[in-house]
Formats: structure tokens, sequence, C-alpha cells
């Protein structure tokens, strides 16, 4: 039986049909459009994160100040990574200025997809580089010894808790400065102090986690796991790099143990909840502490995410250092976004001055100062903006974000290396079962650990064959003072 | 001695019209063919190149090594294969039977002249012509245990519902994944099944009443048959179609909890458009191309064994 339509066979055709719909979500769509960029237009590619709107809003003014027209494009996190990725391949000009995620800086580097700004900033004596925080131009913006982006947008991560619900149950604030008293442990006993209680005549979950797969919940975690002295691999970021997994240690059991013990207390829909689940889960007004990325301070002020709403916790809610493990220095994990140049932008100048303009003190404290949203912009990387009354009046919590942002180390928590998302993967599906399911931490972890050593064997990554660097804070700042005095 | 002889033009016009006359199906067909090996042939092609290099975007732009079937073990060994390809079948197998079913129901109550039929079959092609994406974030609050309509709807017919919530449940999350697709897509049968069922000649429907057919018997007997072709050949699209589901899966669940709800289109999509992992993808697509040829070919030889074309 064949098909008489010229000389395919009605199963040649079918195959050949049912391929290319199979191939059109895979390697299909490497092909993104040119767009010729104008001698006047810079073209910015932005993730449509809280911080897209309010450097949106700011647009006119550089506009009319430069009498540079900007054509400013926003898309979601995968689909920015994915057109980024695309154009580099198909080697075209899609933008000029565009923003990275700090886990793809080190592939966009390597590749040659983004240009190091080394020298566009040491030429520049306007930018003042000493007020960026160290700890976020390294965890976010450095990339074996090149600045590869300035921060547009820095996240670390913080407590929020409902005061009344504290005062009304007697429970004792928790501090806004780390201490050897406000560990995991005390988290866990606070948070037990609310089971089973109801507010308001409704009933009160003490916390609320991220419970979906892959990134949400490591997300979450890791930062529970880097408070342990987790880590990841045997040698990263110091040299020699060795990424021989590590993920069987009591660290990363004891983080699992607690994370368990979180999600016990929270809703049980958490297992399905993303980023924003978590934080608008807190703004409904039934949960009673929670630990999540410091957007999260000024988000929770509305009903649903970047809504404009004032949620019913807007009043009631209090800011609060990260706790820590017991006889271990804190470690914070930072995040966030930043700008850089693509390496095939006709017009890189121009796109150093625009995220020279983006990033500066002042556009910053412009788009915190914006009030619509209900103010929705305090991902400072410049510490200065940390001590601006202005800006303090309207964001109460800088202590308590700028006190966590200098304890961050974002290579440690979550490292950027390449295959980073395949690993995160696995990591991420084993969190999501064990918090649902009975198996033994260590027992999941150790399958994991092989899993991990696997993708990493496949991606080449071990034995690793590339050249190494010491990649320490020390020498970030290093460099932080060389490109400065240049 | 060789003489050369050369034919004039009014000789060879003959020879040209009649080889033009007699390939014109193969060069009218010719742009077409030509169309379909750029558009289909090629990225195969390329595909199954790409499946013996290492080649991982996150690692360097170009391929690394040749690495023989390296890739195609890694694919098969993946921690979620097994997981993936049994609920990518099941959505499939599933999927495809119940919208047929549903949408048939439909197509044969549409048949009737009812009043209010012509707003209901505007209303049906709705669903179809919301994307997938959009579909799965309705059904993201339809699904909400804080009073989500579907939730409330089944908590009102005293059925129990898991406390992590129907898509928090590994028991629950793949059939709620399975209803978004049968929600959205039974109209796409209703419809194409309800012309198939117009164009069934009456008088054959007539006769058969007339010998007291029982409307089941008229179902099975006739109007089945005589649209038995079209029948084939949407199932077939649409277990195509459901076996390449990513979508609703990326929005509502991410493929969790656990691996319950990943399909083999999710981790496609992993791989290719997260992890940009050319080589391994590659291997997938090859795989999964060879699953759905494999079954659509049985299929295909099954339903058309008697048929003439």
């Amino acid at each position: 039986m064949t098909f008489d339509i010229g000389n395919l066979s009605r199963r040649d055709m079918l195959k050949t049909t049912s391929a290319a719909a199979l191939l059109a979500t895979g390697v299909g769509s490497l092909v993104a459009p040119r767009r010729a960029a104008a001698a006047d237009t810079v073209r910015v590619l932005s993730v449509e994160d809280p911080f897209f709107f309010a450097m949106k809003a700011m647009i006119p003014e550089y506009e009319k100040e430069t009498g540079i027209k900007v054509e400013l494009e926003s898309l979601s996190y995968d689909a920015l990574q994915t057109r980024l990725v695309s154009a580099f391949v198909a080697k075209t000009s899609d933008a000029d200025v565009i923003a990275v995620d700090q886990m793809w800086l080190g592939q966009y580097l390597d590749n040659g997809w983004i240009i190091s700004l080394n020298d566009f900033i040491a030429k520049d004596g306007d930018l003042d580089l000493s007020d960026f925080i160290p700890e976020v131009l390294y965890s976010s913006n450095m990339w074996r010894g090149q600045i590869g982006t300035l921060p547009v947008a820095a996240y670390a991560q913080g407590v929020m808790y409902r005061k009344d619900i504290f005062d009304e149950f007697g429970i004792a604030a928790p501090p806004a400065e780390s201490s050897e008293d406000w560990t995991w442990t005390k988290y866990l006993e606070t948070l037990k102090a609310l089971e089973g209680k109801s507010f308001g005549g409704n009933p009160l979950f003490p916390t609320v986690v991220c419970g979906s797969q892959p990134s949400p919940i490591t997300h979450m975690f890791t930062q529970l796991s880097v408070s342990h002295g987790a880590s990841w691999f045997k040698s990263f970021p110091g040299a020699p790099w060795d990424f021989s997994p590590e993920l069987t240690g009591p660290a990363w059991v004891k983080s699992v143990e607690i994370y368990r013990q979180l999600y016990k207390l929270s809703p049980p829909e958490a297992i399905n909840y993303v980023w924003f689940d978590a934080g608008t889960r807190f703004a409904k007004g039934d949960i009673g502490m929670f630990y999540w990325w410091t957007p999260y301070f000024y988000l929770v002020k509305n009903s649903g995410y970047m809504t404009g709403k004032k949620s019913d916790v807007m009043d009631k809610y209090a800011t609060a250092a990260l706790p820590k493990a017991e006889g271990l220095p804190q470690t914070v994990s930072l995040g966030g976004y930043s700008l850089g140049v693509p390496s095939s932008s006709e017009r890189q100048e121009a796109g150093y001055a625009f995220i020279k303009w983006a990033t500066s003190k002042a556009t910053q404290k412009k788009m915190a100062l914006w009030p619509d949203l209900n103010y929705q912009f305090s991902d400072f990387a410049r510490a200065s903006l940390y001590e601006d009354e202005e800006v303090k009046a309207v964001y109460p919590y800088l202590d308590v974000q700028y006190a966590m942002m200098k304890q961050g180390n974002g290579k440690i928590t979550r490292p950027p290396v390449p295959g980073y998302t395949a690993v995160e993967s696995v990591l991420g599906l084993t969190l999501n079962q064990l918090l649902t399911g009975s198996e033994d931490p260590k027992t999941a972890l150790e399958r994991t650990n092989g899993l991990f050593e696997s993708i990493l064997k496949g991606n080449l990554m071990i034995p690793y064959q590339k050249e190494s660097f010491s990649d320490t804070l020390d020498g970030a700042k290093t460099l932080i003072g060389t490109l400065g005095k240049a | 001695m060789h003489t050369a002889t050369i034919a004039s033009p009014q000789a060879l016009a003959p020879v040209r019209k009649s080889f033009v006359r007699r390939n014109l199906p193969y060069l009218l067909i010719a742009p077409s063919v030509i169309m379909l090996l750029a558009l289909i042939a090629y990225p195969l092609l390329f595909a199954l190149k790409s499946s013996f290099y290492f080649w991982n975007l996150q690692v360097g732009p170009q391929p690394l090594a040749f690495v023989g079937f390296d890739n195609y073990v890694q694919a098969l060994n993946a921690f979620d294969f097994r997981a993936a390809l049994t609920n990518t079948l099941i959505l499939s197998v599933l999927g495809t039977a119940i919208e047929f079913g549903l949408g048939l129901a439909i197509a044969l109550v549409l048949l009737q002249a009812l009043p209010g039929m012509n707003v209901v079959r505007a209303l049906l092609i709705l669903p179809t012509t919301i994307a997938p994406i959009v579909v799965g974030f309705l059904f993201r609050y339809l699904y909400d245990p804080g009073g989500g309509l579907v939730t409330w709807v089944l908590q009102s017919l005293a059925l129990p519902i898991p406390a992590e919530g129907i898509l928090g449940s590994p028991s629950t999350a793949l059939a709620a994944i399975l209803f978004v697709d049968i929600w959205q897509w039974t109209p796409f049968f209703a419809i194409v099944l309800y012309a198939s069922l117009l164009a069934v000649p009456d008088e054959i429907i007539e006769a058969a009443r007339l010998d007291r057919a029982s409307a089941w018997t008229i179902l099975m007997r006739i109007k089945l048959p005589l649209i038995r072709r079209t029948a084939i050949i949407i199932v077939m699209l649409r277990f195509m179609q459901i076996f390449n589901t990513f979508d609703t899966v990326l929005v509502l669940t991410r493929g969790g909890p656990g691996t319950s709800t990943r399909t083999l289109g999710y981790s496609l999509y992993e791989q290719g458009l997260v992890n940009f992992n050319v080589g391994l993808v590659s291997a997938q697509t090859w795989i999964t191309v060879l699953i759905v040829n494999v079954i659509v070919a049985l299929y295909v030889f099954f339903a058309f064994r008697n048929e003439e074309w």
C-alpha cells in the first residue's frame, strides 16, 4: 500500500512529517532573525524581572539626554536564553546590550559571545567601579579575570516574617543582623512554635518553600546547603578545578533533612511552587515566616506578582537576617541580572554607554524612587545606595539586605560552570522526590552523585581538560582596584 | 569516419515537447519535493550527524569530538528516559482514544438539528485556537488547591483531592495534564468528524432506517466505516502531536512531582533549550523519531491493510 504522490511512499511521508514535528522542539530552533542596527539606536534585550519595569520607565530620559533611541525588548528567562544562544550560534547581531544571568556568564565569555568590558572600564574615567559591592561583581560579573557584565539588579537572600503574628503568639522576632544565636536550628524551632496555629480565624502555615524542579527548589535549597558548608565539587572556584561531585557529605544530608522539615511546615501544594508562588503565598497572609530572594522584600507588598495592588501583609511584615549553621561562617546565595555587550554587536561603544548609564548610581536611584507598581526596585549592586536616606525611607530593610550581600558568594552556592543546568536538573529532581517520598537522603544523594559524575564526564568536565583559574574574592578585589585606578 | 549530424531546431521541438509532456507531473511537483527535502531531510540529517558528536553549547560553540554512539547510550541510560517514555505513551494512547471517543460523541450531537447548534459549533473551536502555554497558565489557576474551579468541582462531588493539590501529587498530576489536552483538543476531533459525517449520504442512512436498523447499527455499520479514512488520519496526527507534548508540562509541572509528568518532549526541550547539549538532544530526537515511526508504521499497516489507495 503506497500513496501515489510522486515517489513518496505513505510511510516515508509519515516518517518525515513526524520527524519534522519532533525536531521543531529541538535543534531546529537555532536560527534567529537578523536586524540591522540603526546608527542612532541601541537595541536592548532583557529578561522581564522586576528591575525591567523600573529601567523601562527611565528610558525616555536616556533618549532625551543622549539623542539615542532605545529599542527595549523583554522576554521570559527561558525564552531569553534560547533567543540569545540562537542568535550567537547563527552569528547574528540581535542586540547591542543583553541581560545576562550569572549562570550564563562563563559560557558566554568562554564562547566569545559577549565581549570583556575590561578595556572599556580601564579607559573610562567616570565609572566608579569601587562603588559596586565586590561580592556581587565577583559572583555575577567576573569570569577568569574578565569583567563580562555590570550588575543592573543584584539579589541576595533573606528572611521575611509577620510582625503581627509573632506578636500575637509572643514569639521573639528574628534578628536583623547575623549572629551565633540565629541558627537554622533556632529558625526551625521558631517555625514549630507556629505549627497548628490559627490567625485571624484562618489556619496558619509556619513557612513556605519552593518545591518545583529543577531551578526553584535548587535556588532555595542551596541557600540552606551553602550555609551548612556544602560544596558541589572537589575543587572550585579555587584552582586547580576538579569537578568530581561531592554530594554525599554530611552537610548535604543535614540540609536535605532540614529542607524536608521546612516542607512539612509549608502548605502541601508548595511541592509545585516556583519562585513567585512562594512570594505570593506569603503575601496572601497565611504564612508566618520564610526566606527567599531579596526582591521579595518589596514584591510581597503586592497582592499577586508585580500587580502594584497592595497586599494584606504590606504593613505587617518585616525582614531579618538569614540564619546560619552552628560554628560555621555564613555564606549567602547571590544572584541577579547584569548587562553585557554581544561580540556580534556593531555598536559596542553605544552598548557600553547604555550599560554605564543603567548601572549608574543616579539611574539606579531613580529606578528605586519610581513610584509605580508600589515601588518596585531595591536590587542595588552599588554600596552607596544602601546609605542613601531618601532611598532608605522607601525601602526600610536595606540594612538587612546589604548585610546579606556582604556575606554573599554566588560561585560556591550555585557554581556557574559549563554544564550547570544539566546537573541542576538532576539535583532539582532528587530534592523534589525527597520532599514527598520517604527515601533516605544519603541514598538519594549517593545516586545523584553518581548521575552528576556521569553527566560531568559526558560533558568532558571530569577530568577537567582546560586551564583552571584561581577565582577568589581577593583576586576579584584586586582586579577591581586595578581597573578602577587605570 | 564520423559524420556529425546536427538536428534542426524544428526537429528538436517535438522531442522537447514530448519530454515536458511526459514529465509534467514530476516537474510540477519538483518545487514541493525540493522544499520538503530542504525543510525536513536536511534538519534530520543534520541531527543525525550531530548525534555522533560531543557538542554542548555550554562547553563550546563547535562540536568538540566524535563520540560514536555515546550520546545514544547516554540518552537511553538517562535517569528520566524510562519514566518519560512511559508517561508519553500513556498520554498519547489515552489522550488520542478519549479525545476521539468524546469528539465523535460531540460530532453526533452536532448533527442533530437542535436549537443553538450554530453557536455551539462556533464556540467549540475556541480551545484549539489558544496556545498551549496559555492553556497551561489557565489550568494552573483552575487546579489551584486554594479555590481553583476544577478543585472546587471535584471537592463538591466529594472526590478526594490530594493534600499537595492535583498537580502536586504523583497520583494525579499526569491525569491533570491529560485532562488539559483532552479539554483543548477534543473539539478538533469533534469538528473534523462532524465535517466527515456531514458527507455521509442521507440516502444510505434513510435506506438503513427503512430496514429498521437501530441508531447504534447505523453508527457502527454505516457512519463509522464511511468516515474511517478521515478518522484514521486524524488519530494518527493527534497521536504524533501528543507524543511531542512539552509546553503544558513546562507550565503546569516542569515534569514533576519527581518524574511523574516528564515526557519525551519535555526531555528534548530540557536537553536542547536549557542544557544546550546539541549532540545529546540530537540522539534523543532520533530515538524519539524511531519510536514514533515504529508505532505509526504498525498503526498504518494494520489500519490500512484492507484499503486500496
